[in-house]
């Protein structure tokens, strides 16, 4: 214990001289925001909070009708107009278009994103290709459109990011989750890797990492969810689609790769840091001397998921 | 001290003994019915002959008949006795798929080896080889997983199977050029992970597995079109086929959900552990004691990573 206490202040200033990429700082006034799926939701939360910081905000969604009504609301909540593009992410032709017409791309926000809970031997493979190509496809659609201007950009100078929005979902697979876990982790491995491929452009990736949010999509998602996929994510904790946008821009000025919120997204994002840059020799600091609680909070909740199954299953045979 | 810490020891691998779940569990190999798509060459025709020198009933499902009627004849050759049979099928092409593995019959093994790879920075990456990757590495594993679960379910001996994806170390650490490849491996993690806790209660265990560079022809033709610095990155050291074959089978065996290859794969599966199961009480400690110090040294990669991408810029702006 003392010998910890010890080392630690060693440990945190190694950190500090390894830990890669070097921390930055991204600023959003005037700079030009991109938010896919964002006409809703989380999207729509994040294009205001970046609208009243004085960004620069363009909103890509499917529907004309949504993206006109986000566009009123933020007119009358700031007086200001966001651009608006309507497009399918699944159609990149359509996503390009949009793309040039919005012009050069400072921060990208990768948000688009359907989720259709259900255990996978009952899914129908068109729902899982839904997800797959919405959310994943989609994404590498979005970023190959505009990836090109982000790298020639005038003032390379100032920071860039690409930033995407993943789920816990993205970080652990739950019963019900297959595809849209599938999808999620996907953007990790897409992260990960182009973070190396772009990091010389001077433009950082960021994932978030929402809990259940309060949003159109989750009241959807909610009817149709399994009982077990319920009982196993109670206690995951539900927040407001401008908590989640307000910490979200936050991690992105910061230059995060992992954006989690609460208590328990910190743990599962302490968890899963994987071989994931860390910027912050604070962070590094906690997420070394945690990760041996991390791992044992983890196969605690383990237990007490498949518990939970092995307890569901005999209540259903019983009934 | 050291009284203390080796009690401290004891008492958490008491611990874990109890609460590692799901529990353990020996999967029987022989006599039983070994399904392999992509199995007519490389790691899966590895696979296959390991699993047929124990004894196991072997279907190999792959999209070029040569190349099966050539993998037949070698593992009839290696062992007598065996039972191999082939089945074409495109895993893009569920139908055919589905046709395959009820032609096959119940299933007891199933291991979703078939995987394309491309290798190039996503700026340059043409979206038409995103999409071939996604469709075949991921899409088609759902594709195979659909069509064979009501097979697995039906298998003739009760007990346990198990359903097994080849992954790769790519599909735990994001990679300098392999943005697509890494999100199509990183995306079987989140498949698995869900699907582990929605078939733990028909006996079925999930496995995935993590080679590094193997030398097959698959990965020589990845090699050749390589940018240079995802060369720097993989190394000269390759491991073989057989090996790997090896380890896949006795991993199955054993129920493991990671299995990884060699002594970097572990350290690499310890870092990465995340939330993912591991029924070895004995894995699980050593998860727990070197959960830090292995995201220590993830750190330290990330530091050596930056250097390369960093000096390989430098040489190229002097040229």
């Amino acid at each position: 214990m003392l010998l910890a206490l010890l080392l630690a202040p060693f440990l945190l200033l190694l950190l500090y001289f390894i830990v890669r990429p070097k921390p930055v700082t991204i600023p959003i006034k005037n700079r030009h925001v991109f938010i896919t799926g964002g006409s809703s939701g989380i999207g729509l939360a994040l294009a205001h909070k970046a609208v009243s910081e004085g960004a620069r905000v363009s909103i890509l969604a499917r529907s004309l009708p949504k993206l006109e009504e986000a566009q009123k609301s933020i007119r009358l909540a700031h007086g200001v107009d966001v651009a608006i593009f309507a497009a399918d992410v699944r159609d990149y032709d359509a996503v390009q278009r949009a793309v040039n017409d919005a012009g050069p791309i400072d921060v990208l926000v990768v948000n688009q994103g359907v989720f259709v809970p259900q255990a996978l031997e009952k899914q129908g493979l068109d729902e899982i290709k839904f997800m797959i190509d919405v959310n994943l496809m989609g994404s590498f659609h979005v970023i190959k459109a505009a990836l090109p201007s982000m790298k020639s950009r005038k003032d390379r100078r100032q920071p860039a990011s690409i930033a995407l929005m993943s789920s816990q979902a993205g970080q652990v697979g739950i019963y019900g989750y297959s595809s849209y876990s599938a999808s999620k982790f996907g953007l990790r491995g897409l992260a990960e890797a182009l973070q190396q491929e772009v990091i010389s452009d001077n433009i950082y990736l960021s994932l978030i990492f929402p809990p259940d949010t309060e949003t159109p999509a989750l009241e959807e998602e909610r009817k149709i969810r399994p009982e077990l996929t319920d009982i196993i994510t109670s206690g995951g904790g539900l927040l407001k689609a401008d908590e989640v946008a307000s910490k979200t821009l936050d991690g992105i000025k910061a230059g995060s790769f992992s954006i989690p919120f609460n208590l328990e997204g910190r743990m599962l994002a302490i968890a899963t840091a994987g071989v994931s840059p860390q910027s912050s020799f604070l962070m590094a600091f906690l997420e070394v001397a945690l990760a041996s609680l991390a791992r044992i909070v983890s196969l605690f909740f383990l237990w007490s998921t498949y518990r939970r199954i092995a307890k569901w299953h005999v209540q259903k045979k019983g009934a | 001290m050291v009284f203390i810490t080796l009690l401290f020891l004891a008492l958490l691998h008491l611990l874990l003994y109890f609460v590692v779940r799901p529990r353990p569990v020996t999967i029987p190999i022989k006599n039983r019915h070994v399904f392999i798509t992509g199995g007519s060459m490389g790691i899966g025709l590895a696979i296959a002959k390991e699993a047929a020198s124990e004894g196991a009933r072997i279907s190999l499902l792959a999209h070029s008949l040569d190349e099966l009627k050539e993998a037949k004849q070698s593992i009839e050759k290696a062992y007598e006795n065996v039972n191999v049979s082939i089945f074409l099928a495109d895993v893009r092409d569920y139908d055919a798929v589905e046709l395959a593995i009820k032609e096959a019959g119940p299933i007891d093994v199933l291991v979703v080896n078939h995987g394309v790879y491309v290798i190039e920075e996503l700026e340059n990456q043409e979206l038409d080889t995103v999409k071939f990757m996604i469709d075949v590495n991921l899409m088609g594993s759902f594709n195979v997983i659909k069509a064979a679960l009501p097979l697995i379910k039906d298998r003739k001996d009760r007990g346990p199977a198990s359903i097994a994806f080849m992954s790769s170390m790519t599909g735990q650490i994001g990679t300098y050029g392999s943005a697509a490849y890494s999100a199509t491996k990183f995306g079987l993690r989140g498949l698995a992970e869900a699907l582990q806790q929605e078939l733990i209660s028909d006996n079925i265990h999930i496995s995935l597995i993590f080679p590094p560079a193997v030398d097959t022809p698959g990965f020589e033709e990845a090699r050749k079109n390589m940018p240079e610095i995802s060369k720097i990155m993989v190394g000269p050291d390759m491991m073989k086929a057989e090996e790997i074959g090896k380890i896949t089978v006795n991993g199955i065996k054993s129920g493991k959900f990671c299995i990884p290859c060699n002594f970097v794969g572990q350290m690499v599966a310890i870092a990465t552990a995340g939330l993912s199961p591991q029924r070895s009480f004995f894995m699980a400690s050593i998860e727990v004691v070197f959960a830090g110090f292995c995201r220590f040294l993830a750190l330290l990669a990330q530091l050596k990573v930056h250097g390369i991408i960093q000096k390989w810029h430098l040489q190229k702006k002097q040229q």
